[in-house]
Parts: C-alpha cells; sequence; structure tokens
C-alpha cells in the first residue's frame, strides 16, 4: 500500500475526507453548456493568491514612512535578488485582476446570473470589486514616488466636493491637510490589513452562496426556459451534468494559464507599462509633475468629474451608478435571462461598455 | 491496460510539469528572502585615531559584525570582535577597571581579550590594527 493510500485511510478515517472530496469534486456536478465566462472566478481566486504572497514578500523589504517608502522600492528594484519581479508581478497582476474582475462582472451581467435567487452572491461579488479597486487606490500610494503621490493628491481631492462633510472627509482620508506621512500611514494600514481582512471575509460569503444556490445554468441553448421565482430554499443541481473534477478543473486550469501568460507577458516584455515617468522620481510635495493620471481603471471616473460643471455633480453621477449596479438585481426582477429576450438590457449592458471605453480614452488623451 | 499507461504516462508529465514550475516559482522567492551578504564583506575600515582616546574604546561595524578597537597605552591600540564568546551578547568596556564586561553572564576579559573569568570559552577574536598617518586601517 502506497504513503498516500495511508495518509488517505488516515484522515479518511477521522474526517470522512473522501467524503468531502467526492461532494465536492467528482461528485459535484455542472451544468453541461457550462462556459469558459465560469472560469473567471477561479482565475481571480489564483490572481488574488499571487497578489497575496507577493505582497508579503514585499513587506519583508518595504519601509512605510515617507523618508524611506521610496528608497526601500528603489532598493527592491535595484538591489534585492529577483525584487523586480516580485515587484513587477505584484504591479501588473492589480491591473491584470481589474481587467478580470470587469470581465467576471460583465460576464454574469450579460448572462442575467445576478437574478434571484442569487442576489447576495452578486453583492458580495461587487463590494468584493470596490473593495479591489480600494485595494488599488491604497497601494498605488505606498511607493512614494511623484506619480503615486500626485495621484493620491487627485483622486482624495475630489471627496471634498461633498457638501456639508466634504472637508471633514478629505481631512479623515488624508490624516491631514495634505497628503503627506499620516496618509500613507493609513494607507499602508489599510492596504496590507484592513482591507485584504474585510475582503477574505467577503470571499467567504461569495463562495458560500455560490456552492449553496448551487452554480447557474447558462441561458443558452433551446431547452432554457425561465425559473418561477423561488418560494423556499432550492439548491440548483445538474444530474445530467459534468463532473468539477477533473472536467472543469481542466477547463479552470487552461484559462488560469492563460491569465498567467498574459501576466508574465506584460511583466517580462512590457514591465513599463504601468510604470511612467514619474513613477521612477520621489514624491516632492512642492512640484506637481505635468499630466498626471489616474490607473486605467479609474480614467472613466476621472473623466466624468472633468465632463460636469462641477465635481460634486460628477460624484454623485458617479455615485449613483454604481449603487444602481450595486442593487440591480433588485430592481430587475423578471426571471428571463436569455440575453435575445431582454434587448433593453443589452442595448443598455453595451451601451455602458462603450461609455466605459469611452470615457477612458478620452480621458487619456485629455 | 494501454488507457492505464497512457492515464499513469499524463498525470507522470503533469506532476513533472507541476514540479518544474514549482521549482521555477520557488527559486526566485529563495532568492529574495535569502539574507544579503555586501555588508559582510568588504576590507578595512577607517577610523580617526582622534576617535580613540587612551585607555578608551570605540565600537564600530566590521564586516557586518560588532568590534571595538582601544588604545591601551599611547599608540598602542588593540582591535577585538565585541561579540561574546559565550552566548553572543556585546561586551562593555569598564575603563575604571581596564577590562571588558559582558553583562548577560559576566564573563570578563582583559584588554587584549583573554578571558579572566566566567562561562565565555574562548577569548575575544583580535583583529589587526595598523596605524597610518592620523588614521586606524581596521582589518
Amino acid at each position: 500500500m502506497g504513503l498516500g493510500r495511508k495518509i488517505g485511510d488516515y484522515l479518511d478515517l477521522r474526517l470522512g475526507i473522501r467524503d468531502i472530496l467526492e461532494q465536492n469534486l467528482t461528485r459535484y456536478l455542472l451544468p453541461r453548456n457550462i462556459n469558459a465566462w465560469y472560469t473567471l472566478g477561479a482565475v481571480l481566486f489564483t490572481l488574488f493568491a499571487l497578489q497575496f504572497a507577493t505582497g508579503i514578500l514585499l513587506l519583508v523589504y518595504y519601509n512605510p514612512t515617507a523618508d524611506e517608502a521610496f528608497r526601500s522600492i528603489q532598493r527592491i528594484m535595484n538591489e534585492v535578488p529577483y525584487g523586480w519581479l516580485i515587484r513587477t508581478v505584484h504591479a501588473v497582476g492589480a491591473n491584470i485582476i481589474i481587467l478580470a474582475l470587469l470581465m467576471h462582472m460583465l460576464s454574469v451581467l450579460f448572462m442575467g446570473s445576478y437574478k434571484a435567487p442569487r442576489e447576495l452572491t452578486w453583492v458580495a461579488g461587487f463590494l468584493l470589486l470596490l473593495l479591489s479597486l480600494g485595494m488599488c487606490l491604497t497601494g498605488y500610494l505606498l511607493p512614494w514616488s511623484q506619480l503615486s503621490f500626485w495621484a493620491t493628491t487627485v483622486a482624495t481631492s475630489s471627496s471634498g466636493e461633498i457638501p456639508l462633510v466634504g472637508d471633514v472627509v478629505l481631512r479623515f482620508l488624508r490624516g491631514g491637510a495634505m497628503v503627506g506621512q499620516p496618509t500613507l500611514g493609513r494607507f499602508f494600514a489599510l492596504h496590507v490589513m484592513g482591507f485584504p481582512l474585510i475582503f477574505g471575509l467577503l470571499v467567504l460569503i461569495h463562495l458560500f452562496c455560490v456552492r449553496r444556490v448551487g452554480i447557474s445554468r447558462p441561458p443558452f441553448g433551446p431547452e432554457w426556459h425561465p425559473a418561477e421565482p423561488p418560494v423556499t430554499f432550492h439548491h440548483e443541481e445538474h444530474p445530467d451534468g459534468i463532473p468539477f473534477f477533473p472536467h472543469y478543473v481542466a477547463k479552470d486550469g487552461a484559462t488560469i494559464a492563460f491569465f498567467l501568460a498574459l501576466l508574465l507577458a506584460v511583466v517580462f516584455f512590457a514591465p513599463g507599462l504601468f510604470f511612467p515617468p514619474a513613477s521612477f522620481e520621489p514624491a516632492d510635495p512642492f512640484t506637481t509633475p505635468r499630466g498626471i493620471k489616474p490607473e486605467w481603471y479609474f480614467l472613466w471616473a476621472y473623466q466624468t468629474l472633468k465632463i460636469f460643471p462641477n465635481e460634486f455633480l460628477g460624484l454623485a453621477v458617479q455615485g449613483i451608478a454604481l449603487i444602481l449596479l450595486l442593487l440591480l438585481p433588485f430592481l430587475d426582477r423578471s426571471p428571463e435571462r436569455r440575453p435575445a429576450r431582454r434587448p433593453l438590457f443589452v442595448s443598455v449592458y453595451f451601451f455602458g461598455i462603450a461609455l466605459f471605453i469611452a470615457l477612458s480614452v478620452w480621458g487619456h488623451y485629455s | 491496460m494501454q488507457r492505464s499507461s497512457r492515464r499513469k504516462f499524463l498525470v507522470s508529465l503533469l506532476g513533472s510539469l507541476g514540479a518544474a514550475a514549482v521549482g521555477i516559482a520557488t527559486y526566485p522567492v529563495f532568492k529574495y528572502l535569502a539574507p544579503s551578504r555586501s555588508d559582510e564583506r568588504g576590507g578595512r575600515i577607517t577610523i580617526p585615531r582622534a576617535q580613540v582616546g587612551v585607555g578608551q574604546a570605540h565600537f564600530f561595524q566590521f564586516q557586518g559584525h560588532p568590534a571595538v578597537v582601544l588604545q591601551r597605552s599611547p599608540g598602542v591600540f588593540i582591535a577585538l570582535s565585541a561579540i561574546c564568546t559565550h552566548l553572543g551578547c556585546i561586551v562593555k568596556w569598564v575603563s575604571e577597571k581596564g577590562e571588558f564586561l559582558c553583562p548577560c553572564h559576566a564573563g570578563r576579559f582583559s584588554s587584549d581579550g583573554k578571558v579572566l573569568s566566567g562561562p565565555p570559552p574562548r577569548p575575544l577574536p583580535s583583529i589587526p590594527v595598523a596605524i597610518s598617518g592620523e588614521n586606524l586601517l581596521i582589518g
């Protein structure tokens, strides 16, 4: 008897481990017509694990003080063996994660998977997206470069436009009137501890909802019909489906490999893609560099603020858009999920994507 | 039989590829975390003679480790490792008695590093010192 089998028997006798594995792997059946878009959850899980690992490694040498932060990043990039690799994977990985998150959200929207009984899965997922953007924002300041300093100055300054409480919110965010050591301290604490803790909790809730309710059947093919709204709890099963392991795990693995290849392609062949010149100069609170722009995923918000005659109006429009998306499952209550039968929704969907791209391109070139 | 051997081959292939990928990913992480030896290298260091008065000790870092240079009598310098040979605490110079004392377990060393009493098993290792004009060349 092999060692692996002996360990398996030992654990099985005490914890019934084989039953758990069977229930969650080989006997866990997914819809037969499941598609590659469903693998984005596993892709995100892998990418976040990579961010977590590289983030811990960066903490070994990073120094979160205004005097030392930039120098410690320079040291990581130029002196510590493979520091450049760890840091570039972390920085590029954040961008790839936002891309995968947006694709995940868009696929869920297109297939109407957010609808009842999966409203809570959607809400947890949407909050995860917002939290990820928060982690990107707080992480952006940590290198304490001209780019990070002034991008954070611009990003936080718009909160000062909120009526009545704007100044208080702004000072609270920055820990003072201007971006400085107090801002770095609180952004660092949020980035490495506060947000990841909330994030972990939300991931657990999201995965619990996915597993408890069951994977939604893609709304394609002649056999798909809208289900009646649930009256009691019902776990959606797919008795004629394919097993999660090995069939779907192989598909997950292929998409994960694709995204890792994309990540490594940027890291090795275009490492400067997300590092404009201002990111190589230490922060100087007395010199604003020309043409400071936020990262590509915040460009739409940046441009929206510029379009409206006052910043508060721009902020309000952004806030309303985000709240509408968050509450979408509670507003769109029709059980129909087939895109061809939802022309209004699909039109708004593609208009939204086009608007996002147009505002981002406009923001980039403005 | 043929099916089983094909499965075995594919599992072995995937296992080997996975192990190779883990190895490739682990090497940079190991090198990243491996302690730097750059501060432990380096040759001689220079200390101005004026910093070490007669009967006085001057502590400094030598090749990444604490060391001490002492002017025992006018123009006679001695440099020693400042790490107690018992359990690695840093010795301190007691100028009134003209000896080194380890504050951890009361090991005593003479001004030239020999063990006078206490648990240290060996004398303090000495480091070469040379006088060059107004400076001391150590190492």
